[in-house]
């Protein structure tokens, strides 16, 4: 095996000849020396993002409950959203007919909800809502929108914790299995949601 | 996004803060074993966790850390004499024996015992493989020794090197847990370093830049699965674990050496990035062990020898080719994976304003790290709840490669290739 290192730095310092400390740029923000506690200083001060839309939607009873704790808090643009029927949902379902509401109870359209969103949320606690997980993750697929899946995992055994995760598997751009509900807010933070 | 007060809280490792009673929790690495080579050589300076102190091997092969400064006036004790059996200060000839003890106050009677009353802050070292590693926590509360498998496994097997990095040691972590970035900025390096090319691996990376990941959490930390495509429907998975506080490993690829890091604060805007790499079942070859000491792989050169400071530093631009940039030979210009993600998180500043970073779903392994770092320290702080990492059992974890059907989560399908399993080779494509 060739150890070409010491060559190629040669090579390196043979291009930038002359180029030692005394060459350097006489302003600081000219070179990498500008990541300095000083000069970091000096970021410019203005945001660098616009506004996000993050739609997040409880696949069960359960994530929906981890997920009223947090929905009176000061999000940007996010829409929390359940499922409003109990058992499990036909993937075959049309979007217009995904029974879907507000935390407010009053019904939400699925395709209305998710025109324009940045990213999608899918939060589940159980394995029943795989279907339903499906016709949301149709339409994000269609709309190029990333499916992110958050897996509730407090107080559940790991063979159902393993079934909430391949419930959504197929549809997600990220998985996470976190331990505590709390990791909903976290996350969502961290995202500008 | 992280919020002012989480940044600050998980940046500031001085003591009396929390992160900082957190890291003071684990055994550190805290010098190489080489940088003491023999009794009574010269003692070496070292600062970590915001502490400035002095390592020395005395006459009798005793590893010692303490106080740089000598309790008499406050003389830097690295110009002390390391000699029978402990260190003296040059300067009015006061001696420390290997625990901070004073064991000589030549100005005062003997008979006085006086030098009973001075004992400069010591902290234990140990030697475990190539590494000697310090605990600086209560001793009351001292964990079991470092069982991690790099240094347990016959010296043959293993290689480690240390380098200054400028800039806080979280994101220096959050870079060892990003796994997408690896087909970007190390592109051009996974077709050319000794240590990394020809993996079937590699081009199921090049070939499939947007993964998908899965974050688990483990015992110890997390374990972090990135997924791309392989032939026939397969995945390719590279699955990354971290352990609490700041321990990485980086998913094997082939059959080179796997490698890995810990990230330790030297103060709140530099860090000592450890890198190792070994082979659970083989000894390194000539070749691999040259290439290491050549910089190649996870491992850099140095601006001079005995110096763990880059040779390509911010005071050079890290040497950036641009023109070898646009041959496609490097990503980013700047040559050697060690060195293009250290070039590219000491620019982000010392301490980088995480208030103004705009995150992604992809980036949950980084979310999920810092939420389970900012939740063990506020336990540890408010409650005394000892934080994950510490048992050995949380030690004994590797990183794997492995292509698998797509029906058969990581987490199950890989259990045991994410374990220590001595006299087993890592798995890996
Ligand atoms: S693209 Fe990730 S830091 Fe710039
Ligand atoms: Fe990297």
């Amino acid at each position: 095996m060739p150890h070409d290192s010491d060559d190629m730095f040669e090579a390196d310092n043979a291009t930038r000849e002359g180029r030692g400390p005394v060459d350097h740029p006489t302003m600081l923000g000219g070179c990498a020396r500008a990541a300095t506690r000083a000069e970091a200083a000096f970021r410019v001060q203005y945001p660098n993002s616009r506004m996000r839309t993050s739609r997040i939607f409880a696949l069960d009873a359960k994530a929906a409950e981890a997920m009223y704790a947090i929905t009176e808090d000061p999000w940007n643009n996010a829409h929390f959203l359940t499922l409003s029927t109990k058992g499990p949902t036909s993937p075959e379902t049309q979007a217009a007919d995904l029974p879907l509401s507000h935390p407010d109870g009053t019904r939400a359209d699925l395709l209305a909800e998710i025109e324009g969103a940045d990213v999608v949320v899918l939060l589940a606690a159980a394995s029943d809502s795989e279907g339903a997980a499906e016709v949301i993750a149709r339409e994000c697929f269609e709309r190029n929108i990333t499916c992110a899946g958050l897996a509730l995992a407090r107080g559940q055994k790991a063979a159902e914790v393993d079934r909430v995760v391949n419930s959504m598997r197929r549809f997600a751009r990220v998985l996470v299995v976190a331990s505590d509900d709390d990791y909903i807010p976290a996350m969502l933070t961290a995202m500008r949601a | 996004m992280l919020r002012k007060e989480v940044n600050e809280l998980l940046t500031q490792t001085d003591p009396g803060t929390a992160m900082g009673e957190m890291f003071r929790q684990y055994w550190q690495p805290a010098l190489l074993a080489r940088e003491l080579p023999e009794d009574d050589c010269p003692p070496v300076r070292v600062k970590l966790l915001g502490e400035r102190l002095i390592a020395f091997r005395d006459s009798k092969g005793r590893y010692g850390l303490m106080d740089e400064f000598c309790a008499h006036r406050g003389v830097s004790l690295w110009f002390g004499r390391n000699e029978e059996g402990g260190l003296r200060c040059p300067y009015h000839g006061w001696k420390y024996d290997y625990t901070g003890q004073c064991i000589e106050v030549p100005s005062e009677p003997e008979e006085s015992g006086f030098c009973e009353k001075i004992k400069l802050k010591g902290y234990p070292l140990i030697k475990v493989g190539d590494v000697l590693w310090t605990h600086m926590g209560d001793a009351d509360n001292r964990p079991p020794k470092p069982e991690w498998e790099f240094a347990k496994v016959p010296a043959e097997q293993t290689f480690t090197s240390k380098r200054w990095q400028e800039s806080n040691w979280l994101q220096a972590m959050e870079g060892g847990i990003d796994s997408s970035h690896v087909s970007f900025l190390h592109s051009g390096s996974l077709k050319t370093d000794p240590l990394f090319r020809g993996a079937k691996g590699n081009q199921y990376n090049q070939n499939d830049k947007k993964p998908v990941f899965e974050v688990v959490e483990s015992d110890g930390g997390l374990s972090i699965g990135a997924r791309r495509m392989a032939e026939d429907d397969h995945y390719y998975w590279r699955i990354t674990p971290w352990v609490m506080p700041s321990f990485t490993m980086v998913p094997p690829r082939g059959d080179h050496p796997m490698h890995g890091h810990f990230w330790v604060p030297i103060d709140d805007e530099n860090c000592w990035a450890w890198s190792f790499d070994y082979h659970p079942t083989r000894a390194l070859s000539g070749e691999e062990r040259q290439a290491m000491e050549d910089g190649y792989g996870v491992h850099n050169q140095y601006e001079a020898p005995g110096s763990f400071r880059p040779k390509q530093n911010k005071d050079n631009d890290y040497l950036i080719d641009r023109e070898a940039q646009k041959r496609g030979e490097t990503y980013s210009g700047v040559w050697g994976i060690a060195m293009q993600d250290a070039s590219l998180q000491e620019s982000m500043g010392p301490i980088v304003d995480r208030t103004k970073e705009n995150l992604v779903s992809t980036d949950n392994g980084i979310i999920m790290a810092r939420h389970r770092l900012r939740k063990a320290v506020i336990a540890l702080r408010d409650k005394g709840v000892e934080p994950p990492g510490r048992v050995t059992a949380h030690q004994q974890v590797r990183s794997a490669a492995r292509v698998l059907p797509p029906d058969q989560p990581f987490k199950d399908a890989m259990k045991d290739d994410l374990k220590v399993q001595p006299g087993v080779k890592q798995t890996s494509v």
